[in-house]
């Protein structure tokens, strides 16, 4: 029985009090809050398991060794990866994607070729695909939208016709929520003759997720937006290109022979996971994965569709929100952002603070993004599985003081 | 709510100086924060070392809508010797002395940041 009230019980921060008023955290986008959970088994980690990985032959490395492959089976499975191999540690989405963008970018992007992203693209699916591009004179074209902040399908044949290298999208837009079709988008992709990478940052803490059924080639998330700790993020990619893409970062761990002047690289994962893994963390990210599968990933996506069509409904009374993207909540997950008319989206931030209420205001890191829908910040709720009608309603009546403090 | 305020509040709905200067005469420089998508360009005419007349353009939140309306009050027949050296710092702390959240400070110092590239050191 998924019951957000019985969940939140598990989330010490969020009895907490912010400016004298209970907290009502509603910036789950940005990053999630962590259950005891995660934080127990963090700490009980290094209690009594903390040693180096792949090094030696002592007990407490063994058995740190033991838990970074138990979170790399947990993550594979998870995702529905079809190899634990193919599942690499990374930092976050960003590195993850940078990952590719160098190692992938190095070995196959020549003169010319093209990258294609969208224009709802997260920073971080856009900045590395123009540094690989500036890198090695290749271009980066990116499809527009329609008025309702979907992929313009339209644009989307259009550019595949430039007969891209690879494309990057977003599964869930950090800002207007929409869910791409991903599959759909994949398979022509492929008919084109492109890479897919998916980014999958904004849907894997919300839905169930399997990677084989999408059909992309690389996958990537972050642990800390699904209840998991800093510091752990995830590059899933296909086991033959992996194999097949020069390292990333080099020297330690990822290594098979060293020689004075070359060296031979580890079988995967190791090769991209150069340097001492955050352990603690895939330990924590591992407890994570325990407490979604627990609750569902059906019962957390339904929850999520139930919050999504409350905010909309509830901001669509305030006369003076103009929700962004589309208004049909079976499109979208996780979020809503909005603008509100006459006061900047830092002051309406600063006022719901004032409430206890943690939004997130401006860009959300997709300044193309509001550039292109000519707004120049928004407010963004988004929300989790401890996130609560109420919190949205709290959210409706502190729109009231901003409404007050500016007289609009 | 002390940072909203009558008196910013005020300076936010009725910005004082606002507009454009031209002639050779005039100094000019801008600046924004790209996060939040505020931006603005402050024009002095100095006459002499001192400032004789001040206008600003831009748009943004309250907190630097209100910042540069107050900073372009306080400039008013200063001369650029005293300005010179105060820091960034000092002048939001003289010409608008408000206090904000870490977050928001940004906003806060963007009018002085601008007025202190455009005078120099």
């Amino acid at each position: 029985m998924f019951d957000p009230q019985l969940i939140r019980k598990d989330f010490p921060i969020l009895s907490r009090e912010v400016n004298g008023k209970p907290l009502v955290y509603l910036d789950s986008a940005a990053t999630s809050q962590k259950p005891r959970q995660v934080l127990d088994a963090e700490r009980e980690y290094y209690e009594h398991q903390n040693a180096n990985v792949h090094r030696g032959a002592h007990t407490l490395g063994d058995e740190s060794t033991h838990l970074l492959d138990v979170a790399r089976e947990k993550v594979q499975l998870f995702i529905v990866a079809p190899r634990k191999e193919e599942i690499i540690f990374v930092r976050n989405t960003t590195e993850a994607i940078n990952l590719v963008a160098y190692s992938w970018g190095s070995g196959y992007l020549a003169k010319d070729d093209v990258v294609v992203t969208t224009v709802m693209e997260h920073h971080s699916n856009m900045v590395p695909w123009q540094s690989a591009a500036e890198r090695r004179g290749a271009k980066v074209e990116v499809v527009g939208l329609t008025e309702s902040g979907q992929i313009d399908m339209k644009d989307y044949r259009k550019k595949l016709e430039l007969k891209p290298k690879l494309v990057a999208f977003a599964h869930v837009s950090n800002t207007l929520g929409t869910v791409n079709p991903v599959a759909e988008m994949t398979k022509l992709a492929h008919k084109a003759g492109a890479l897919v990478l998916v980014d999958g940052a904004q849907a894997v803490p919300h839905m169930p997720v399997n990677v084989a059924a999408l059909g992309c080639d690389f996958y990537v998330f972050s642990g800390h937006k699904m209840l998991g700790p800093m510091g752990v993020g995830v590059l899933w990619g296909r086991k033959e290109l992996l194999e097949a893409m020069p390292p990333f970062l080099t020297g330690g761990g990822m290594i098979d022979e060293v020689y004075p002047d070359h060296a031979t690289w580890a079988a995967l994962p190791d090769k991209f996971e150069a340097g001492t893994p955050n352990v603690a963390g895939a330990v924590g990210f591992t407890s994570a994965i325990d407490y979604l599968e627990k609750l569902s990933m059906k019962d957390v996506w339904e929850h999520d569709r139930e919050l999504v069509a409350y905010a909309l409904q509830r901001l669509s009374t305030v006369p003076e929100v103009k929700i962004l993207g589309i208004r049909d909540s079976e499109m979208r997950s996780g979020s809503v952002a909005f603008v509100y008319s006459g006061v900047h989206a830092h002051d309406v931030a600063t006022i719901l603070d004032s409430e206890g209420i943690a939004v997130r205001s401006g860009h959300h890191c997709t300044m193309p993004l509001h550039s292109s829908m000519g707004v120049a910040a928004s407010v963004r709720a988004s929300f989790s599985v401890y996130t609560t009608k109420d919190d949205i309603d709290a959210l409706i009546t502190a729109l009231e003081k901003v409404k007050k403090v500016f007289n609009t | 709510m002390d940072i909203y305020r009558e008196e910013v509040l005020d300076h936010y709905k009725t910005p004082r100086n606002q507009g454009k200067l031209v002639g050779d005469d005039v100094l000019t420089a801008s600046g924004a924060n790209s996060s939040c998508g505020d931006s603005i360009k402050v024009y002095l005419r100095v006459t002499e070392g001192k400032i004789d007349e001040v206008r600003w353009e831009g748009s943004g939140c309250a907190i630097s809508t209100a910042a540069a309306s107050k900073l372009s009050q306080y400039l008013q027949g200063k001369t650029v010797k005293a300005l010179t050296k105060m820091s960034e710092d000092e002048l939001t702390r003289e010409a608008i002395g408000l206090k904000v959240n870490p977050g928001r400070l940004k906003c806060l110092m963007l009018p002085a940041t601008v007025v202190r590239k455009l005078l120099g050191n």
